[in-house]
């Protein structure tokens, strides 16, 4: 039965628009406290090497510097990591990666902690390093971390199901392939920030540009030898975060700096360039694959090899290879499948979380194989997507059975039934003088939430102010996405008041109560699930309280209306705001939790720490239109048509934002986007040479949602802010070969490849 | 920290020229503050060319235009002496940078930077344009070919000032194109550009052709012997085609982050069939 709603499903305009536009939010980056000193790291500079010094004494001379810190001032395991902790707050006795920070400065201002910065004198002994995965598998390659079991292997995991590879001997059709992907940076606008302050109270406080506020409480305590709960974390909203700002940036540095301080409020934020060299990246990929099928398009066997390359240290290696893995055999029934994977350290830049999270990574390959084999088969990509699409009850190729909400199908099917999609033929018959206009269709899927080995929940407190609106304490960041305003709206529904009632704080470890990271597309469903049941608590209360005030025998004769609790029968209100005087602060709090389920499905799987397999997946069909200018190479994408499974929208506007965001910036990895690096250094580190796209390139963008409810979400919602990504640069591939033939396998895919890919026939046109 | 200068007029700012040999000039600054970031500040002295007025505006004189040298792109774009009349300038005014640079970004600016791949230079070279420069001995007129001696380098003296840039205005060339091959839709530095002009006869053919390069070698790149395959002859494709192939051999590019010397010179030859489009509408 239809559900009926008041707010749900329905456009708003997002809470942080209007204070954004009119550059009243308050970032992390604005903040400059009171009589701040700022603090800067300097930097290794050389990607491989032994600290033999490092000479602070010229530094620390400099009028204007308060101090000078090294490896000797941490107290604690001086090592930072979300899971694996394995990379120094300050490099003591080597250097992995040319961002490694080797000294902490603070000063007056930031001209003088520059030249602090460039006084500090490192003596360093170079070491041969080792840059890419393939040189650092080597046997006797030079070992980023000495010690170590693996050598240079990070992680080696590997999914079998059915009878794994053998099985491709087996069928009348095979496709085989190797790509590769580059690494992305995130280029958020507000690069790596925060402030922080040393109380009297021994209370260290931190406003952070940060995505786990919570989480972050303990990385700085142990890696500083602190009390986790003697350290207060806010984040307010954030300029774009997509993964880089998971884990700890600035953090440990920050805290380090504050104490040494001497009680003053220490600012440190990253230059664009220093965000380059040492934020952190989507893992470089190369992935070998061959896929079995029968002769009518029928998915059989698959073979897949994935080596990333994790840089420096770990960050979430493991875990990013972990659900590239689950998804690469795409959004498809497979029975037989042999996937391994191999996460590699080298003395490139750290890579970390990035939206798409490794499943981007997959995508590629799982996509261009499967035209590849529709191309062998003679047979329609779209058709032969849906012919193997996963439905509810089916399994995917890492043995994972899908038991939600599973729409692939009903995506492909919208995408055919688009106006776009019939008349494509007719708009690449209509291509300008000197430019092929080519069609690409892509399926992508993506786990939502940590997956299983990682508890993953949500705390949700909500109150009832003093006045009679209502204030929702959100624990969780929101970067850009739009989770706040999805809260306000849940809430808003689940109480049946307008969203203008109420009041969002952002996350604040000292108020806001325990919750998992900005991340995995579980914000907004595990922190609104928890909302919602902290709402139907607070509902439930606000009706015993108004049984009182209007002498009603049952609160079943009472609703909670637009600011009042009403008596159905007789219409007698007592408004909220009175009730609210009625109250202490207690009785006004609603708080509640939940927790992420997890599949129950044993699996295949092998060397996996956490993070494999997940119950939930969101499902997107994606429909590319470029077109191939012959005489440069120069691909545009013209229109992105999108029809995506995030089960039921909260709002559309948010949704449409999240999708075509999604869509622009794997456009984004596809066509321009590569860190380019010599020998572990970086050769593109500011904006003008390393391109993300601009309002100019983008495509006009069609963003449909299938009719599709997660039973478990709220209101039947899932994350959909990474799906649409993965589907970007497989569609944009497959587009460019339908234009010219180019069927290029390493992305990005930038003009000079495309012209020099395309066949001998195509090249004789100009 | 630098000292900042603001002259409020031609005669100042020649007498700060030569006090300050080693102040650099500004207008809009969007190449020198940026890249004062790499270099660790501005210099120590900086002369504004904001309020010197004998800078600005735009004048028509006999046969030409009179731009001054701190003329915004954004000031040129919108008028209709550039806007309508000199169109293979204003095509690479619009694609330059950003509206945001347009606006504070000045003519003479892009020369002065004397970037291979500057927007503007291949436009004023088919477009045969001078430039003015002050000093105190004098004013004095060069050809851009003569102003221009590589990357970053000019012919500006010691205490001289780029004060205007005398554009001839074109007669009778009905095709006037400028492409730029950038790796995005905006804030793109060009990989090539091509400024083509042409002035066909009665019958279609052409009677004269003016072929410039940007980003294809130290400075703008003229190929006089693509010009010549050209006339007498209708710009089809095998015509193009055959002044592509002199074009290859001319330019001098370079490998770099955005692209091969090989891809450069590839693209400068296929630039030119674009002609063929546009003189076929």
């Amino acid at each position: 039965m239809p559900q009926e709603f008041s707010q749900i499903d329905r456009r708003h305009p997002r809470n942080d628009a209007l204070p954004k536009a009119l550059g009243l939010e308050r970032f992390a980056a604005d903040h400059y406290p009171e009589g701040l000193l700022w603090a800067g790291a300097r930097r290794a500079g050389i990607p491989h090497a032994r600290i033999r010094t490092v000479d602070v004494s010229a530094a620390a001379a400099l009028p204007g510097v308060v101090r000078v810190l090294t490896r000797a001032d941490v107290a604690g395991s001086n090592l930072q990591g979300i899971v694996h902790k394995d990379q120094p707050v300050l490099a003591g006795d080597k250097v992995r990666h040319c961002g490694d920070a080797v000294a902490l400065v603070l000063a007056v201002d930031r001209e003088t902690l520059a030249r602090a910065l460039s006084l500090v004198r490192l003596d360093l002994e170079p070491l041969p390093g080792v840059f890419d995965p393939a040189q650092a598998l080597k046997k006797g390659a030079p070992l980023v971390h000495e010690g170590r079991r693996g050598g240079n292997v990070l992680v080696r995991a590997s999914i079998r199901t059915g009878r794994g590879a053998a099985v491709l001997r087996e069928c009348p059709v095979v496709v085989r392939g190797t790509f590769s992907t580059p690494m992305q940076a995130h280029a958020f606008i507000e690069t790596e920030n925060g402030t922080a302050r040393l109380l009297p109270d021994g209370t260290l406080e931190m406003t952070v540009s940060t995505q786990a506020p919570f989480r972050d409480r303990f990385e700085i305590a142990q890696a500083l030898g602190l009390d986790p709960m003697r350290i207060r974390v806010v984040a307010p909203y954030l300029g774009g975060g997509f993964g880089g700002k998971d884990g700890a940036t600035v953090q440990c540095l920050l805290a380090l700096a504050a104490l040494h301080a001497g009680g003053r409020p220490v600012k440190m934020w990253w230059e664009r360039e220093e965000s380059m060299l040492a934020g952190y990246k989507r893992h470089a990929a190369r992935l070998t694959y061959a896929l079995g099928a029968d002769r009518d398009g029928t998915l059989r066997a698959l073979s897949c090899r994935i080596v990333m390359d994790s840089g420096a240290y770990a960050h979430l290696g493991g875990e990013v290879m972990a659900l590239g893995m689950e998804s690469a055999g795409g959004p498809y029934r497979i029975p037989h499948a042999d996937i391994r994977g191999l996460c590699v350290y080298t003395n490139n830049p750290v890579a970390g979380a990035f939206r798409g999270f490794g499943a981007a990574q997959t995508a590629f390959a799982a996509e261009r194989m499967m035209d590849r084999l529709a191309e062998k088969l003679g047979m329609d990509p779209l058709e032969l997507r849906l012919r193997n699409a996963l439905r509810r009850g089916d399994r995917n190729a890492a043995g994972v059975t899908m038991t939600a909400s599973t729409g692939m199908a009903a995506c492909l099917e919208a995408l055919r039934a688009h106006p776009a999609y019939a008349a494509r033929e007719a708009w690449k018959r209509a291509a300008p003088p000197h430019a092929r206009r080519g069609a690409g269709v892509a399926a992508a899927c993506i786990g939502v939430g940590y997956g299983r080995g990682l508890p993953d929940a949500a705390t949700a407190r909500i109150e009832l102010t003093e006045t009679g609106t209502f204030r929702i304490f959100n624990a969780v960041p929101d970067m850009g996405q739009g989770n706040a305003s999805a809260f306000a709206l849940i809430a808003a529904e689940a109480l049946g008041q307008s969203p203008a009632s109420f009041e969002l704080v952002q996350p604040d470890t000292a108020c806001c109560l325990p919750s998992g990271s900005s991340s995995a597309g579980r914000t907004t469903y595990t922190y609104g699930n928890a909302l919602v049941r902290a709402c139907g608590a607070l509902r439930d209360r606000l009706l015993v309280r108004g049984a009182m005030a209007l002498l009603a025998d049952d609160t079943a004769d009472l609703t909670l209306a637009p600011g009042a609790v009403r008596h159905v029968k007789s219409g007698r209100a007592v408004p909220l705001a009175l009730l609210a005087r009625m109250m202490i602060l207690e009785d006004r709090t609603a708080t509640a939790e939940f927790v992420m389920p997890v599949t129950p499905d044993a699996t295949g799987g092998k060397g996996f720490v956490i993070g494999f397999p997940h119950l939930l997946f969101a499902y997107a069909a994606v429909l590319a239109l470029s077109e191939v200018d012959e005489l440069t190479g120069a691909v545009r994408v013209r229109r992105f048509v999108s029809a995506t499974d995030g089960g039921r929208v909260l709002n559309p506007q948010g949704f449409e934002q999240q999708v075509a965001g999604a869509l622009i910036q794997g456009m984004g990895w596809a066509l321009s986007e590569d860190v380019l690096t010599r020998e572990g250094r970086i050769l593109n580190p500011d904006l003008s040479t390393y391109l993300v796209p601009t309002a100019a390139d983008a495509p006009e963008v069609d963003c449909l949602a299938v009719d599709s409810v997660e039973e478990t979400g709220p209101f039947g919602m899932k994350g959909i802010g990474e799906v649409n990504l993965n589907a970007a640069l497989p569609s944009i591939g497959a587009a460019v070969q339908d234009a010219c033939g180019a069927r290029l396998d390493a992305a990005p895919l930038t003009p000079e490849k495309v012209l020099g890919a395309r066949p001998r026939r195509a090249r004789r046109t100009p | 920290m630098s000292r900042v200068h603001a002259p409020r007029g031609l005669a100042e700012l020649l007498a700060l020229r030569a006090d300050l040999p080693g102040a650099a000039l500004m207008a809009g600054g969007t190449d020198l503050v940026p890249r004062s970031r790499a270099r660790g500040g501005l210099p120590e002295d900086v002369i504004l060319l904001q309020d010197v007025p004998e800078l600005h505006g735009i004048t028509s004189g006999k046969g030409l235009l009179r731009i001054g040298a701190a003329a915004t792109h954004a000031a040129l774009l919108a008028d209709p002496r550039v806007g309508r009349g000199l169109p293979v300038l204003a095509r690479a005014l619009a694609c330059l940078a950003s509206p945001a640079i347009r606006n504070m970004g000045s003519i003479g600016g892009n020369i002065c930077t004397a970037s291979p791949a500057g927007d503007t230079l291949p436009p004023l070279h088919v477009l045969e344009a001078r430039v003015e420069l002050a000093g105190r001995e004098g004013v004095r007129e060069l050809s851009l070919a003569e102003f221009i001696l590589g990357p970053g380098r000019t012919a500006l003296g010691p205490g001289e000032v780029l004060c205007a840039v005398l554009v001839p205005r074109p007669e009778g060339f009905s095709l006037q194109h400028f492409e730029k091959v950038g790796l995005r839709g905006a804030m793109a530095i060009a990989v090539v550009s091509l400024a083509a002009m042409l002035r066909l006869d009665g019958r279609g053919r052409v009677a004269e052709a003016r072929l410039a390069w940007g980003s294809a070698g130290p400075a703008v790149v003229r190929c006089p012997a693509a010009e010549a395959a050209l006339l007498g002859r209708r710009p089809t494709l095998s015509a193009l085609r055959a002044a592509a192939r002199h074009a290859r051999a001319a330019v001098r590019p370079i490998d770099d982050l955005r692209a091969s010397a090989a891809y450069r010179r590839e693209v400068a030859g296929n630039l030119l069939l674009r002609l063929a489009d546009l003189s076929s509408r």
